[in-house]
């Protein structure tokens, strides 16, 4: 079944089109990969699926997206809601300059999902040991978040967005500012995840999507280029553009 | 000019270029060093005040009062101390004539009633007998033991007679001129005596009105900064308004004062003279240094942390309250700490709103008349006397104190709680 389905979607940056009607299904609980050169609109898309876009006074989205069957571009459409259920994760990591234990405790507390202290306990042990940071931070979990390495920054952003258990977890470049150890950490983590979670993942590095994905999505100014199974994409793309950038042609 | 040439004159010209910029501070360091001379040596003498310490006979008879019965408070509050003091200060003098007496009279303040009456009231036992009292010495006899004033140029130009100074420095010579901690300069409010004069008063007023215009400008500046920055569209009107605010901020205050005079008197009726009103000025001129200072700390908050939180799904609001403005905090509040200091040493717009006003009482409230301690300091540079110059000076190093410590919290609030951002 395809949790997200995105139909004849547009996005103009004020009179510049950034997507031009992006057509593509996303399977649940798999890990779809976004590739494609840098400022072809990859970001742009995923920023679609959560409404992030809504914070650009500039930008403007047209067509549908659908996630459970549900268009998230009507007008009425609860972005609060939306959000809760669709969590992303950005290219650098950005935790809040408050504890580790807060960082994880504020989405459960603003959405009312924790009704005791020691359930807000018991959700933010969880939400470590999912992002496999449990065993490193348990005896600081009082200490800034921000003093922690990129990686476990990183995730330690994770955690916070399970925290709320979310359905889709959108991943924009989430590996760019990490050293190859931590990298490797979090396509582990990757991995796990997908048991819970649909994740779509923004990546420039081709070998990541190879490594973490079962789907691909090539795009290239603007358009979708060629979307399918990761192995058909790398191995038997139909597509020239996708043939070239693939084997480093251009991008 | 070959290439040596060339490289010799340019590095004379850095060299001088360094001169002139090291001159330039010199030239700084020392107005700072004169000025901060000239109002130490001047104004430090006003912390120190000069008694007479005199002998006192809390006799029965001179005082009217029941000889025999121990006198009720009530008793004493109706007796007449003027004429008691006069035969007081008779006993300094045996023989003084009737001017004598009126210039032995001049050589205390003229609260030497109350003070007389102060001492039997808090010393009952005192009553019937004879006990040294202290009583504040004149304005001119303080400037006299301070070695303000000279005594050698001839008496006519002179504010001390040769008879005053004589009585004077015999009990000088008995050790009865003493000179202490001059605590009713922080406890009186003004006074047309000079050695009177505190700064209670002008102090209490200074205070009354920042904490209003701190409670007006604080959070309405807040407030219009984070629309401005957090929800208003950038439109063609949010960029107007920001220009005006920009410009308000370069409004001279004296302008501020002509409003509050035309509007807030002259409409709304608000009592004259009042630190409400002056607060209310105040808080005009400090709106825009707040806001300037609470967006600037709202746009050094990266942009990172907003998405983090929308991303939770977290509302506008709550992205608002929850992260961006306690960040943006720190430097708001030192913005709005410098914004008052300039207030504090505001003085045209509060002359105008009246609050030049001559006050001897202490204001409880913000509604009462008072002065603010830079109208204080115009007020008693407006003074003839002599004894008011020092007032002048201590004033200032009284009002230079809140400011380098109103300075020195801002800084520290910007140092100690502001985030770094790599
Ligand atoms: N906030 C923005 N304002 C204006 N143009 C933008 C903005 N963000 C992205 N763009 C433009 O949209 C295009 C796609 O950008 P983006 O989605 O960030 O690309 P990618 O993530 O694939 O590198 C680029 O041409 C970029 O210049
Ligand atoms: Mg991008």
């Amino acid at each position: 079944m395809n949790k997200i389905e995105a139909k004849n979607v547009d996005v103009y940056y004020g009179a510049k089109q950034a997507l031009f009607d992006i057509n593509m299904d996303i399977e649940a609980n798999k890990v779809t990969a976004l590739i494609g050169p840098s400022g072809c609109g990859k970001s742009t898309f995923l920023r679609c699926l959560n409404r992030m876009n809504d914070v650009i006074d500039i930008c403007k989205v047209s067509g549908v997206v659908k996630i459970n069957d549900y268009d998230i571009n009507q007008k009425d459409t609860d972005v609060v809601r939306l959000r809760e259920k669709v969590g992303m994760i950005f290219q650098k990591p950005n935790p809040f300059p408050k504890t580790i234990y807060e960082n994880i405790s504020y989405g459960p507390e603003i959405h009312g999902i924790a009704q005791s202290k020691s359930e807000m306990d018991n959700i933010v042990e969880e939400s470590l040991r999912k992002a496999a940071l449990w065993e490193e931070v348990k005896d600081r979990i009082h200490e800034p978040g921000t003093g922690l390495s990129g990686g476990q920054q990183q995730r330690l952003c994770i955690a916070r967005t399970i925290s709320i258990k979310p359905e889709v977890i959108l991943m924009d470049e989430p590996c760019s500012a990490l050293d190859p150890i931590a990298t490797a950490q979090i396509e582990e983590l990757i991995d796990e995840l997908r048991k819970e979670h649909t994740i779509i993942i923004v990546t420039h590095s081709m070998s990541q999507a190879a490594r973490v994905s079962q789907n691909t999505g090539f795009f290239h100014l603007g358009k979708l280029i060629e979307v399918g199974s990761t192995d058909k994409i790398f191995k038997n793309p139909t597509q020239q553009q996708t043939q070239d950038y693939i084997t480093g042609r251009f991008g | 000019m070959n290439k040596e040439e060339r490289l010799i004159k340019r590095y004379k010209a850095e060299k001088r270029f360094r001169f002139y910029g090291k001159a330039a501070i010199f030239m700084a360091l020392l107005f700072l060093v004169v000025f901060l001379t000239k109002i130490f040596s001047t104004g430090y003498t006003a912390f120190q005040k000069t008694w007479l310490v005199i002998p006192v006979n809390y006799n029965a008879d001179l005082l009217y009062l029941d000889p025999d019965k121990k006198p009720t408070t009530e008793d004493i509050n109706d007796a007449d101390f003027y004429e008691f003091g006069i035969e007081t200060f008779i006993t300094l003098d045996p023989d003084a004539s009737e001017d004598q007496i009126m210039e032995l009279k001049k050589m205390f303040a003229f609260t030497f009633e109350r003070e007389l009456k102060y001492y039997l009231l808090d010393n009952p036992d005192s009553f019937g007998k004879t006990v040294d009292v202290k009583l504040t010495a004149s304005d001119d006899l303080d400037q006299v033991f301070k070695g303000n004033y000279p005594r050698d140029i001839p008496e006519n130009r002179r504010r001390a007679s040769d008879y005053q100074l004589k009585i004077f420095d015999k009990l000088n010579e008995d050790g009865r001129v003493i000179s202490e901690f001059n605590a009713s300069f922080f406890t009186n409010a003004d006074s047309r005596e000079a050695e009177l004069a505190g700064i209670a008063s002008s102090f209490m007023g200074s205070l009354f009105s920042i904490l209003v215009c701190l409670s007006i400008a604080f959070p309405v500046a807040l407030l219009a900064a984070v629309y401005l920055e957090e929800f208003a569209p950038k439109n063609r009107f949010t960029d107007f308004i920001e220009v005006n605010i920009n410009n308000l901020a370069a409004v001279p205050s004296i302008v501020f004062g002509l409003l509050g005079l035309g509007v807030l008197l002259a409409v709304f009726g608000l009592p004259r003279s009042t630190p409400l009103v002056g607060g209310i000025t105040l808080s005009l001129m400090t709106l825009p240094t707040i806001i300037i200072a609470a967006r600037a700390s709202l746009k050094a908050v990266p942009p990172s942390i907003r998405e983090a939180a929308l991303a939770m799904g977290a509302s506008r609001m709550q992205t608002t309250m929850h992260h961006t403005v306690p960040l943006a905090l720190p430097g708001t509040l030192s913005g709005t700490i410098i914004g008052l200091a300039q207030a504090l040493g505001e003085t045209a717009p509060l002359i105008l709103i009246g609050m030049v006003a001559f006050v001897n009482t202490i204001p409880g409230t913000p509604m009462d008349p008072a002065a603010s301690l830079p109208v204080q300091i115009y007020i008693w540079a407006e003074s003839a006397e002599r004894g008011f110059v020092e007032k002048v000076s201590a004033c200032i190093m009284v009002l230079l104190f809140f400011l380098i410590f109103m300075n020195l919290g801002a800084q520290l609030i910007r140092h100690k709680f502001e985030k770094k951002w790599n």
